[in-house]
């Protein structure tokens, strides 16, 4: 699609949404207007940045350490000869979290694929189970070596969160691996994995958006990926144009975002000095 | 191509679209699909993957065993452990009074004792190992190495010390006195003049000593001294602002996404 094409379009719909609006937007919940029209703003914005980046636009990116100590950690593995241990977290596949987490898998079972390390990824959920193993089978096929695949790279524990975590840690302790992994949603096992992970020695890098384990992570981790830097790590690590302009647009948004915090505490201590009536804290409510 | 490429990103596409609008619909269908429905079929579709889950275990554990690899032993538990489980289940209720289908919470039976005196006790040994790792964790955290590590260590004990009933008896002026002495190294390290030092630390303590006559030394007075206020202050205060920041940003990541796997720009999940 052309830009004029894009820009007729986006025009297009916003037009047609208005006349909807002056309609009486029937079906319409329009309390919740506010939180739509921030949602299309956001989502167009995302969707303007990936238009600039397949264009071929280059864009600076701030180097994100845990993500460049991937390939280092895989590397160390190698050179040990021991496994690299992945813990894509203990939900299933109906958390956002996991599904970036089965997303990274793919990349370092790409990288374990190039190096012929081994993998190992214990479940807790049988759905990631499949997912997770269909992930790691394409990377093993795109880079050629289908050979080294085996179905057992992804193997189930249990859904139950401790006896998992027991069932990593026993794993941890018998095989030793040179590098761990957590990227995925995680809850109170986490420290109890991570400072099992310190303890053998592994080189340790955590991705979560799980935000009461991230100290936790940041304490026993060598390096952690917090929040948007995890859901950011599949772009960073494709190096894909698309995702990187997705990259950039989110941070325009958050950019954004920061200007409306700012105007909103100006617009709100007016109102509180009674200089003005509108309340600008109920506009922005959900409702 | 079209079963495993298109096929999935438009499912993904579809239902993606229709979650995110059907908030702003007003439309009992696709509420009730939104809110209801489209978690129960999840729900369905995760209760049959259970069974993949499950003789992916067995097997696993099981090749173990025959050929008696390293640590096969504890493979025997697991193997015996899912056996029993089954039975207590499906086979042996354990109770004749209690009727199938509640024995898994009814007393008495052999799935409810399995549960009582196994499960929970397993599950709370390595719950209560999180103690242990708190502790060794928190020990890294808080040595003094830099800057930031020594503020996390000072705002760690006031918030510990802040948060239990001792707190409450320290005396502002108690804090105040411990404060001038920490003004009296922070000067000395600038300086490096024992008279600087030493009247500098003789000033803060006269003043201190002074203000608490005059005032009556009341425990909790001056507030901004009292540890039960710094706790909640910075409780409230830094570290709400800095948890606020993260979510923004998590929210954000989830967003966009979300919007990437919708618009079918991130196929990773199909291995793409």
């Amino acid at each position: 699609m052309k830009d004029k094409q894009f820009w007729i379009i986006g025009a297009a719909i916003t037009v047609a949404f208005l006349i909807f609006w002056m309609l009486g937007h029937p079906g319409f919940n329009g309390e919740r207007i506010v939180m739509f029209v921030a949602i299309v703003g956001m989502a167009g914005t995302l969707i303007y940045y990936i238009r600039i980046a397949k264009r071929g636009d280059s864009f600076f990116l701030r180097t994100i350490p845990g993500l460049k100590a991937v390939e280092e950690a895989v590397g160390r593995s190698t050179e040990m000869g021991k496994p690299v241990l992945y813990v894509p977290g203990i939900m299933d596949m109906d958390q956002v979290e996991t599904v970036a987490g089965v997303i990274v898998l793919g990349h370092v079972a790409r990288m374990t694929a190039r190096y012929e390390t081994s993998l190992n990824v214990p479940v807790s959920r049988a759905i990631v189970m499949k997912a997770a193993r269909e992930s790691v089978r394409e990377a093993y096929t795109l880079e050629g070596r289908p050979d080294l695949f085996h179905e057992d790279i992804v193997h189930y524990l249990t859904d139950d969160q401790f006896a998992y975590a027991a069932g990593v840690n026993g794993i941890m302790n018998r095989e030793k691996p040179a590098a761990c992994l957590y990227m995925g949603k995680f809850y109170a096992e986490s420290l109890i994995l991570a400072e099992t992970g310190n303890s053998i020695g592994a080189i340790q890098i955590a991705g979560t958006a799980s935000q009461a384990q991230i100290p936790f992570f940041v304490t026993a981790c060598d390096y952690t990926l917090i929040g948007e830097e995890f859901f950011a790590a599949s772009a960073y690590l494709s190096q894909k144009p698309e995702l990187m302009g997705g990259v950039k647009g989110q941070d325009m948004i958050k950019a954004g975002i920061t200007i409306v915090i700012i105007l909103s505490v100006i617009l709100r201590l007016f109102h509180d000095l009674g200089w003005i009536g509108w309340d600008v804290l109920n506009f922005l409510t959900v409702q | 191509m079209i079963l495993k490429r298109h096929i999935p990103i438009l499912i993904v596409t579809v239902i993606g679209l229709l979650t995110l609008f059907g908030w702003f619909i007003e439309q009992p269908t696709i509420q009730a699909f939104v809110d209801d429905d489209a978690t129960q079929w999840y729900d369905i579709l995760a209760s049959f993957a259970i069974i993949l889950g499950a003789m992916n275990l067995l097997k696993m554990q099981g090749r173990k065993v025959i050929k008696q690899q390293e640590g096969w032993g504890y493979s025997l538990f697991a193997i015996g452990g899912f056996i029993f489980s089954i039975l207590a289940g499906f086979v042996i209720k354990g109770s004749e009074s209690v009727a199938w289908g509640t024995h898994v919470t009814s007393k008495g039976t052999l799935f409810k004792w399995m549960f009582e005196f196994m499960f929970t006790p397993l599950s709370a040994t390595m719950f209560a190992l999180l103690a242990f790792f708190v502790a060794s964790a928190s020990y890294r955290a808080f040595r003094i190495r830099n800057f930031e590590a020594t503020l996390l260590l000072v705002a760690g004990i006031i918030i510990m010390l802040g948060r239990v009933p001792i707190g409450s008896y320290i005396s502002s002026w108690f804090v105040m006195y411990i404060l001038v002495l920490l003004i009296g190294i922070a000067v000395n390290v600038k300086f490096g003049n024992k008279m600087i030092t030493f009247s500098s630390v003789l000033t803060g303590l006269l003043i201190v000593t002074v203000a608490g006559m005059l005032t009556g030394w009341p425990i909790d007075q001056p507030g901004i001294f009292y540890l039960p206020i710094i706790q909640e202050w910075i409780y409230y205060n830094p570290n709400v602002a800095g948890a606020r920041a993260i979510m923004i940003g998590i929210g954000l990541g989830i967003f966009a996404t979300s919007i990437r796997y919708i618009l079918g720009i991130e196929k990773s999940y199909i291995g793409e």
